[in-house]
């Protein structure tokens, strides 16, 4: 009973703290839905991708939530270096995203592939991947208020758990995005797109670098 | 034998006489008139002599359009004065209210700035369900005047469509001044993919602005905050933001219409003219190109101050959806094959009443908006001379 309790709670802080998720993980999530394919195979398999490596971020952190014992004792210094370090990350993903974007082929292409990013064909991964796992690690109120509560739970286990419940309370509000594929795609549709990646993923780098020199930006 | 028809117009635009340009010009006159002399206004003299000033600019400019039934040249003359005089009565005024032009980020979030017509396509939803504005603005009355400031932005965008951008903002002034300095452009060859830049400022500063809960463009991106209200540079993240600011209006304002003799900022940065552009879907009037009459010199296309026209569109006959309507390629066109046209209409069909017909509704905006500008920088020049 009392699982039940705590596990509706990660739930329910999910379901209304989605909102704010989904707002955090817009800049990232529709330019590069827009610069894959159009159609809904290729979107419900960024969707699924993205969402599958943001669990494995939200479940990592809840690991480390629980290892640290709470995040309210992390030091702000600390907390300002991870952000920092996330952010500078996160935009040179979209940076390389953007640039791996530019070979997409037009309305008439069949195939279904997600934008990959890397350097040789061994180790290209998905750009959806790399792009769920980093706002996995976003450290918004919500997701503090979770990691906070995870510290308190009595195993690892239950810390997963709860972060679990949490990631699939936030999910739901990310069904919406699958729209984007109805949005055709043209060489226009895919320039906007790219061109906003490259002008987020600067706004990220000047936050990360100043979040890096110690700077407090936005209450981080 | 469409050609044929329309022959006359291949005759150099004859001026009309003064008698029925002055008849032509008589509406303008009194609307002008109507907006800058009604009861209770212009206590001071030196309002007076603004008022009447920018009154007789207004109509006269108006009267050369006429009279030369070229468009351009003589909008561009009321444009780049709002361009200069905007920033000198809001500086003044901004520094007689507040002692500097720096504002602190709490006046920002408590919504006591100066209001930005920028903002509009983004306060529309919210001020409908919860009549307040969720944007920066000192516009802090009640619902009723809210939707009355929107609703006639809303009913002049949807019969000009992105006219505003060449008849009402107080921002591309300064740029369009800049491109008609240099005889020549510089630099000629200009990626055209550059044209997707205000949309992809949209959507980038729309989705930044949801996820930072703040006008994010107001914030970071928008280059008039040199020379309007900036961000007072209190930490270093201040002094980033105003480096932006003065970078972005140095070059997109100052130096690449030097260069290329194009509005630059507008072409490739401003997201309300993307946002504007939407409009000229909707609106009546447009520009168009008389393939029968078109040799494809693509002198229309270097005219274009806003790379409005594509070897593409001109084959397809029209502009492409940012055209603001400013009347450059009309103008220049030796062929008369650019003409004002209203939808719906055949393409010959009375291309100069199209052009009165749009003309009236966008001078009217322009003495109502820009009129009322102008005639405060005008008393604000008058103030420092006397």
């Amino acid at each position: 009973m009392a699982a039940f309790v705590v596990f509706g709670e990660a739930l329910t802080l999910g379901l209304v703290s989605g909102p704010a998720c989904m707002a955090a993980c817009g800049p990232v999530l529709v330019p590069s839905l827009l610069s894959e394919q159009t159609g809904f195979r290729p979107h419900l398999r960024f969707l699924s991708t993205f969402l599958g490596a943001r669990l494995l971020g939200y479940l990592l952190f809840a690991a480390g939530a629980w290892e640290i014992g709470t995040l309210v004792s992390m030091l702000p210094a600390s907390r300002l270096l991870l952000m920092g370090a996330v952010n500078v990350l996160l935009a040179g993903v979209l940076l390389w995203y953007a640039y791996s974007a530019r070979q997409i082929c037009g309305p008439s292409c069949s195939s279904s592939k997600l934008v990959n990013i890397g350097t040789t064909k061994d180790h290209r991964v998905a750009g959806a991947a790399v792009l769920g796992f980093l706002t996995g690690f976003s450290l918004c109120p919500p997701f503090v208020a979770a990691g906070v509560r995870a510290a308190e739970l009595g195993s690892v286990a239950q810390a997963l758990l709860f972060f679990f419940f949490f990631f699939v309370g936030t999910s739901v509000w990310f069904v919406p995005f699958i729209g984007i594929s109805c949005i055709a795609r043209n060489q226009a549709v895919i320039t906007v797109a790219r061109m906003a990646m490259v002008l987020i993923a600067l706004f990220y780098l000047s936050l990360g670098i100043a979040m890096l020199m110690g700077r407090k930006v936005y209450g981080y | 034998m469409a050609t044929e028809a329309c022959s006359p117009r291949l005759a150099p635009a004859t001026p009309r006489s003064i008698l029925r340009a002055l008849l032509l010009t008589l509406p303008i006159a009194v609307w002008s008139l109507l907006m800058f002399f009604h009861p209770g206004t212009h206590t001071d003299p030196k309002s007076r002599i603004a008022a009447t000033m920018t009154a007789v600019f207004m109509t006269v400019l108006f009267f050369m359009m006429m009279r030369t039934r070229k468009t351009y040249r003589w909008r561009r003359w009321f444009f780049v004065s709002l361009g200069i005089l905007f920033p000198i009565g809001f500086i003044y005024n901004l520094v007689l209210a507040r002692g500097t032009m720096g504002i602190p980020i709490e006046e920002m979030i408590a919504g006591r700035t100066p209001f930005c017509f920028l903002a509009i396509p983004l306060l529309i939803v919210p001020a409908a369900l919860t009549k307040t504005i969720v944007f920066p603005g000192s516009i802090t009355a009640s619902g009723h005047a809210i939707a009355i400031m929107v609703g006639l932005w809303l009913a002049l965008t949807l019969v000009l469509g992105k006219g505003w951008c060449a008849y009402a903002c107080f921002f591309g002034g300064i740029e369009e001044g800049m491109a008609a300095i240099p005889p020549r452009a510089r630099i000629r060859k200009i990626d055209p993919r550059w044209r997707y830049g205000p949309w992809a400022v949209l959507l980038a500063m729309v989705l930044l602005s949801f996820a930072l809960f703040e006008p994010a463009y107001c914030m970071w991106l928008c280059p008039f905050k040199a020379v309007t209200e900036y961000v007072s540079a209190r930490n270093a993240v201040g002094v980033l933001q105003n480096v932006i600011f003065i970078v972005l209006f140095a070059g997109l304002v100052i130096l690449l219409p030097l260069l290329t003799k194009k509005r630059t900022q507008c072409s490739f940065f401003c997201p309300f003219g993307a946002f504007q552009s939407i409009f000229n879907k909707i609106s009546i009037f447009e520009v168009k190109i008389d393939r029968t009459r078109c040799k494809s010199c693509t002198v229309c296309q270097t005219a274009c101050p806003t790379m409005s026209l594509s070897k593409e569109s001109i084959a397809r006959g029209e502009t492409l959806l940012s055209c603001m309507k400013c009347g450059a390629c009309v103008d220049a066109c030796p062929q008369q094959a650019a003409v004002w046209h209203i939808k719906g209409t055949e393409i010959a069909w009375k291309p100069e009443r199209a052009r009165l017909m749009f003309l009236y509704g966008a001078w009217a905006m322009a003495v109502m908006f820009g009129g009322s500008i102008i005639a405060q920088g005008l008393v604000t020049i008058l103030h420092f001379l006397t």
